[in-house]
């Protein structure tokens, strides 16, 4: 027979490790998605630079490729884990990201570099607080992207796109490699 | 009167069995992953887990992923179940302990 003071600290125990799992199922398919969406996002932005003429078309297919394999993966992931991950409200949610994003992207009035910088603050702001809640990870990556996109968008000339390339697409992917191991 | 499991009880396999009991049911966790989540070395992982898979609490399956063979544990219906008592009997030890008057 075990104490009330054991037992609470196996119950503590128990709580944590369960916290600890299913931190680790979202830090894989989130790890996936970053993989994903850094690969579109280093793809868009040498398009961008190499020939700006079809930068609209290469993000507009970055984004509808983006979202569809986020709701691929997450399927996979869930039908892999047994674990809910996306669902219909995940795909509307992705909308009024994208949609306030437009807006705001409308009303600015911003040209491609302040679109190059803004796109990738606004999605880094959600990593920042997803982190709140999921981990600190994505809080310490989402801030290290947002410093590295304002350097950039402060200090680099008509070579922007590239550093994005690499900053943002190749940031994703890293930061996502680096999650896979976390 | 709370009911605890012996099996269960060593902190390590209380371990596996919570990270088990975490994912739904047939699902199961890679030795890999198990052995990060518990912070356990391998050979004792390894020998917890037969323990738990002699007391038909935890199924472990070996299979190849290519060229690396790939154990996977998942927990049985009556590993869960008896998790699951084995939490009731927690909670009600601490129950038991506020519900006491306090010693003078």
């Amino acid at each position: 027979m075990i104490d009330h003071l054991e037992a609470a600290r196996a119950l503590d125990d128990i709580e944590d490790i369960t916290r600890r799992v299913r931190q680790s199922q979202l830090y894989r398919l989130s790890s996936l998605l970053m993989i994903l969406w850094g690969a579109l996002v280093l793809a868009g932005n040498l398009v961008t630079y190499l020939t700006p003429v079809y930068a609209d078309k290469a993000w507009l297919a970055v984004y509808g490729l983006g979202i569809a394999g986020s709701l691929v993966l997450g399927a996979t992931e869930k039908a892999r884990s047994g674990m809910g991950s996306f669902d219909v409200r995940s795909l509307l949610a992705f909308l009024m990201f994208f949609a306030f994003g437009f807006f705001v992207e409308t009303i600015g009035h911003f040209g491609p570099r302040q679109m190059g910088a803004f796109w990738p603050i606004y999605f880094m702001l959600f990593y920042c607080l997803a982190g709140l809640w999921f981990g600190i990870a994505f809080t310490i990556f989402g801030l290290g992207v947002i410093v590295l996109t304002l350097v950039g968008y402060v200090f680099i000339g008509p070579a922007f796109p590239l550093w994005m390339a690499v900053v943002n697409g190749g940031g994703l992917i890293l930061g996502g490699l680096w999650m896979r191991r976390s | 009167m709370a009911e605890l499991d012996e099996i269960i009880h060593q902190p390590l396999r209380l371990r596996i069995m919570a990270a088990l009991n975490a994912l739904p049911a047939g699902t199961g966790l890679e030795f890999v992953r198990l052995k990060k989540l518990t912070g356990a070395t391998d050979g004792n992982l390894g020998a917890h887990i037969e323990t738990l898979a002699r007391a038909g609490y935890v199924m472990v399956d070996k299979a190849f992923v290519g060229k690396k063979p790939q154990t996977t544990v998942t927990l049985a219906a009556p590993g869960r179940a008896a998790f699951a008592r084995h939490v009731a009997g927690l909670q009600e030890i601490i129950a038991g302990a506020a519900a006491k008057p306090p010693e003078p």
